[in-house]
């Protein structure tokens, strides 16, 4: 599990001075800096640690989350914690635009799921982050949907790498 | 031979295509910007006279002419907003132009601040956010929410003449009451450039999909609610929607004016007009953004 801090990462690589994350060129250096502490294994989760930003752009949220998602959100897990509402005013846009998502985790440990997703798998999103890890016929369960419907759902949180699968277990993308 | 150009009285967003049609009617002549008479101007105002005298510049014309305003409390006014020190750059300044130093508690949220380079919009963006948030919350009655939101529409709007104007630009925000036009207290944003404006940028790539109707007001269309960019890039062109976005939530307003078109997303308190086209021709793109406070 790697925890990249992304206040680090725009001290270091593009001001001391400035702690927005707003233009694209900076948005570009961050992602890059970002890539190089990936982990190197797909299955370990990336956490990307907004806290410390106190503000972003729609320039930034595109550089930083959307094509850092676009390029490995199909084979990587991340997930983004201390997101605030005003950070997703701009990674919602984002996300929507490209069609991608991504597992946001706040202080008290609630996750959200940021971006598009289809209702069904929307709602199985909410009953994995509720209530913990469920196989498939407990989630069917507690949506009242078919079996094939509750496939589909988690299947497209498991593809869109929100969900992790193990054994017929299906666990939202977390911290611990 | 010098041609004169009338700067209006009150030199705000409304009168902004009066001075454009004074602008446009260029001979070749020499041309006086004249504000002997002015009694107020907007950040709208100054940025866009700044772009006028940058434009001409630019352009390889003589060095204009300014004859500033005679009313002295005008005059400081127009030097605490940091336009006389800028001006000096792109005019022949006539008239007493008083040495001011920014007194940084006044209603001038940003003095008109260059902007050129990525550095300069974090420069602004660093130093605009914490008096915008005192003054959105507090003065406003805004959500907090509204400052974020404020910045990125601030950072966004800079970053498009970054990107996209060629040139250099200006921006100016400002705080205060409009007791005619609205009975409340807004939050302004101007900003300028003299560069290539939006149907120059989006030619090379959306001229051919437009066809006939292909100018200033369809390259406006093209940005603003196609979200259209310039560059293939597919995450671009979000930055002109998620200013409308912000607006619209807070019922502020979004003008931009680009070559002889401007379209305006207009809240429930303007009676302004969606598109207008034809107008006087001004180099570059004018953006005016406008957060009124909660009406109660």
């Amino acid at each position: 599990m790697a925890r990249i801090d992304l206040k680090d990462i725009l001290q270091h690589t593009v001001s001391s001075v400035y702690g927005d994350l707003v233009t694209r060129p900076t948005g570009q250096a961050v992602r890059t800096s970002i890539e190089a502490l990936l982990p190197d294994a797909d299955e370990d989760l990336a956490i990307i640690d907004f806290s410390t930003v106190r503000l972003m752009d729609f320039s930034c949220a595109d550089e930083i989350v959307g094509k850092l998602l676009l390029q490995y959100g199909r084979a990587r897990y991340f997930l983004l914690v201390g997101v605030h509402p005003g950070h997703e005013d701009a990674i919602e846009p984002v996300l929507e635009r490209h069609r991608l998502a991504v597992v946001a985790q706040d202080r008290s440990g609630s996750l959200k799921l940021l971006g598009a997703m289809p209702e069904h798998a929307r709602q199985a999103f909410t009953v994995l982050a509720n209530s913990g890890p469920a196989v498939l016929a407990d989630v069917a369960a507690k949506l009242a949907l078919s079996p094939d419907t509750a496939r589909e759902a988690l299947e497209v949180l498991r593809e869109r790498h929100v969900v992790r699968e193990s054994g017929g277990h299906y666990q939202a993308v977390r911290t611990a | 031979m010098t041609r004169v150009v009338e700067v209006p009285v009150q030199f705000d967003d409304r009168a902004f295509d009066q001075f454009a049609r004074g602008y446009s009617a260029g001979d070749g002549a020499r041309v006086l910007f004249d504000a002997h008479a002015a009694q107020w101007a907007s950040p709208y105002g100054l940025v866009g006279l700044l772009t006028a005298g940058q434009a001409l510049v630019e352009q390889g014309a003589e060095r204009p002419l300014l004859t500033l305003p005679q009313d002295r409390d005008v005059v400081h006014y127009w030097a605490r907003t940091g336009f006389v020190r800028h001006a000096d750059a792109y005019f022949e300044l006539h008239g007493k132009a008083p040495k001011l130093t920014p007194r940084g508690e006044s209603d001038v949220l940003l003095e008109l601040t260059p902007v050129r380079g990525a550095d300069d919009v974090h420069e602004v963006v660093n130093h605009i956010q914490e008096r915008a948030a005192a003054i959105l919350t507090h003065e406003l009655k805004l959500e907090a929410a509204a400052t974020m939101g404020f910045g990125m529409a601030l950072s966004e709007a800079c970053q498009n003449i970054v990107e996209h104007a060629g040139t250099g630009g200006w921006v100016a925000v400002q705080t205060y009451t409009w007791r005619k036009r609205l009975g409340r207290r807004v939050v302004v944003i101007a900003i300028s450039d003299a560069g290539v404006g939006f149907r120059r940028s989006l030619e090379a790539t959306q001229a051919k999909r437009f066809g006939d109707r292909w100018g200033d007001a369809a390259a406006l269309e093209a940005a603003l609610i196609q979200g259209v960019s310039r560059f293939r890039d597919p995450g671009r062109g979000q930055g002109l929607a998620g200013i409308r976005r912000y607006l619209n939530r807070w019922q502020g307003k979004l003008s931009v004016r680009s070559g002889a078109a401007r379209m305006t997303m207009i809240p429930p308190w303007d009676d302004d007009v969606p598109l207008a086209d034809q107008l006087p021709f001004f180099p570059g793109t004018q953006v005016l953004m406008i957060v009124p406070a909660h009406s109660e």
